[in-house]
């Protein structure tokens, strides 16, 4: 199926089916609020078909581009339908089984993901370590001593940042299998179950209010040897691989969350000179970030690799992010600030996360860095 | 539409023509530019004002643009009224005019042709005296129709070759500057290992980026507001290359020494015309805040 005819399938759909999908709370509710609706989604978007689109037929798919699900997301989240920096998690987390599962383990696990039966989360950051992901030290070592042969690993460390940690039955897991010296070269990645005894979570606070991340400590958890993902001590091979998806169809989806944001702002914002000017600055800097990476999307699917120069797409979409809710704190003062109504508390709520658009996901300075060294190769520092 | 090598070999040659003659209009004329403007008219605009842009040259090729958009035959000797400084509203009787005025015979108007004689003209000097610029004011007088093309359509195709231009202005402000980063030692090496310096050229290819590819949609999407965007986007990218470029050039930045200083005042000028950075986004802003819409403009 093409892209626009399967937008305009989807969108018809979505208008027909708008009870069976909508949220039956009024906005932000709850992150268990948020959560549930999004499985609600996603069960009934598998059992019609659309969220199986641009996946293989291998893990429960009905082929197609990528893009089709990207075009999904897009769709879910300019109707407000799903949080897009939750449903997009499924982004960076498919692909990863696909390529690097046994294929008995991902044809299994992948469907029940998809279709809202369970959420998983991604275990990569660590209170050690941020950007410099290759110096992450939670531990996984062979049970007896051997890694050819060993049925099991055991797992001891800390993972922090976790998102979604307390809701998930899973965890694709990074850890440190080489010496504390081997950097990239010495991390192997599971798919750990997190209800397996050991495992603890304790949910972090965020700045809104909202428990969305967790740390994760792992204490003695055993782990089959069958959940290794790709090689042992190739992990960091995997955590390269998700780069394309989390800088496309990730993006892609939190656009559109931001233009339904800024058309809400505009829905209520009254007109003058100065609400133009910001609204007009928050528009062209959207505009720029989808432009972007519209562009990235279609060299993608061309075939072309994605690398350091979607540094420059999380440049932009940072920037228009908080350009969205610089106009927002600027023309509703008192919804951010003072006023406890639900559509305050969504604005305030959203005013808040923005503070982190230049933090998450590699902060603006460490994009900067990237661009610096390898798209205008100005060599070392 | 051309492939893409057809596209690299027009690229070469307008390159090579701007850069042996002294009049880049005659250099242009040579190689046929206004044959390419009615074969390939989105080829050629793209690759000639990009070519204008990077090698900072002053030709009067908008005027073609803009009199072909109008429906009209493009020649060297029809010159056309741009509106004020910094607007894009059809120009009734006041406006600006670019260096053809010199010889030019004719003018066109959105409402049609009037004889040279009949315009007041007063050459602009400014910041950039090199673009030959004049204000122009055209006497009250019936003219031939110019036909039924809406100005809007109009705006938005020399909004887009003004956007190409800068797009090439400030790509090669960039270069410029990451070249003197590299080769410029302090505390005995290169400025271009300073973090601070290196965030400036990242932050600067960032708008030059976003620049490109927001000429890209407005090249996919008819809808004049993606011509709009992105010509308000080029003076936005031009005011930030300008800023971060001059403050890593430093000192021979801000010398007639180096040729910087040429591409600052050439993009101040072209910000100005059918629309800056600051009205365009102005009047964006109030567009969406009067429909109460968000257009999202260009699909995968």
């Amino acid at each position: 199926m093409d892209v626009a005819q399967f937008r305009s399938e989807l969108h018809e759909w979505l208008d027909a089916h708008h009870d069976d999908v909508a949220p039956r709370f009024a906005a932000p509710g709850t992150l268990d609020d948020r959560i549930a609706q999004m499985q609600r989604v996603k069960s009934v978007l598998f059992d019609a078909g659309w969220m199986r689109y641009g996946w293989p037929e291998t893990v429960g798919g009905l082929g197609g581009s990528p893009l089709l699900r990207t075009e999904l997301g897009a769709a879910l989240a300019a109707r407000d339908l799903v949080d897009p920096g939750l449903f997009s998690l499924i982004e960076v987390l498919v692909p990863t089984l696909i390529d690097f599962a046994p294929t008995a383990l991902a044809r299994v696990v992948v469907p029940r993901l998809l279709s809202g039966v369970e959420l998983w989360c991604q275990g990569f950051s660590e209170p050690g370590t941020g950007s410099d992901l290759a110096s992450l030290a939670c531990r996984a070592t062979p049970d007896g001593g051997d890694a050819a042969s060993a049925a099991v690993w055991v797992v001891n460390g800390q993972k922090v940042w976790t998102s979604l940690a307390q809701y998930a039955d899973r965890c694709v897991l990074l850890t440190r299998t080489g010496t504390p010296e081997s950097r990239h070269r010495g991390i192997t990645a599971f798919l750990v179950d997190m209800d397996a005894p050991g495992v603890t979570v304790a949910p972090i606070e965020m700045i809104n209010g909202e428990r969305e991340f967790a740390e994760v400590f792992f204490d003695d958890v055993a782990v089959p040897a069958d959940r290794v993902l790709g090689e042992v001590n190739g992990g960091w091979a995997i955590a390269m691989s998700i780069l394309p998806f989390e800088r496309s169809s990730c993006f892609w989806q939190r656009i559109a969350h931001l233009y339904r944001r800024l058309e809400q702002l505009v829905a209520v914002a009254p007109r003058s000179e100065r609400a133009a000017e910001l609204v007009g600055e928050a528009y062209l800097r959207l505009h720029a970030a989808r432009a972007r990476s519209r562009a990235t999307q279609h060299r993608l699917a061309a075939g072309a690799p994605l690398g350091a120069e979607t540094s420059i797409d999380k440049v932009l979409i940072a920037t228009a992010e908080q350009a969205v809710y610089e106009a927002v704190g600027r023309l509703l003062p008192e919804a951010v600030v003072l006023d406890d109504d639900a559509a305050s508390e969504a604005w305030r709520s959203g005013y808040l996360y923005a503070r982190a658009a230049t933090i998450y996901g590699g902060t603006a300075e460490i994009q900067r860095n990237i661009v610096a060294r390898r798209v205008l190769d100005l060599g070392d520092e | 539409m051309m492939d893409a090598s057809e596209r690299a070999m027009l690229a070469a040659a307008v390159r090579d023509a701007l850069g042996r003659a002294d009049v880049a209009d005659a250099a242009l004329d040579e190689i046929g530019w206004r044959e390419m403007l009615a074969a390939e008219p989105h080829d050629a605009i793209r690759i000639v004002f990009g070519a204008l842009g990077a090698a900072n040259a002053a030709a009067s090729v908008l005027d073609d643009v803009v009199v072909w958009a109008l429906g009209v035959q493009p020649r060297p000797d029809l010159t056309v009224l741009l509106p004020p400084f910094g607007t894009w509203n059809t120009p009734d009787s006041t406006g600006l005019v670019s260096a053809r005025a010199a010889h030019a015979t004719e003018l066109l108007t959105a409402s049609g042709v009037v004889p040279m004689t009949a315009v007041e003209l007063e050459p602009v000097r400014g910041i950039d005296p090199d673009a030959g610029l004049h204000r122009a004011r055209v006497t009250p007088r019936r003219g031939t129709p110019a036909g039924a093309v809406a100005w809007e359509a109009v705006v938005a195709l020399g909004q887009r070759a003004l956007g190409y231009q800068i797009a090439g202005a400030t790509r090669t402000m960039v270069d410029l500057a990451r070249a003197h980063a590299l080769e410029r030692e302090q505390f005995g090496r290169p400025i271009a290992r300073f973090q601070a310096v290196r965030h400036r050229l990242a932050e600067a290819l960032v708008a030059v980026e976003a620049l490109d590819a927001a000429l890209a949609v407005a090249g996919d999407v008819a809808d004049p507001m993606a011509a709009a965007l992105a010509k308000a986007t080029a003076g936005r990218t031009a005011r930030a290359v300008g800023s971060h470029c001059q403050q890593v050039l430093a000192g021979i930045g801000f010398t007639t020494e180096h040729p910087f200083h040429r591409y600052l005042k050439r993009t101040m000028l072209l910000d100005g015309l059918l629309g800056s950075a600051d009205t365009l986004t102005a009047g964006l802003g109030d567009a969406l805040l009067s429909t109460r819409a968000v257009p999202v403009l260009g699909n995968l």
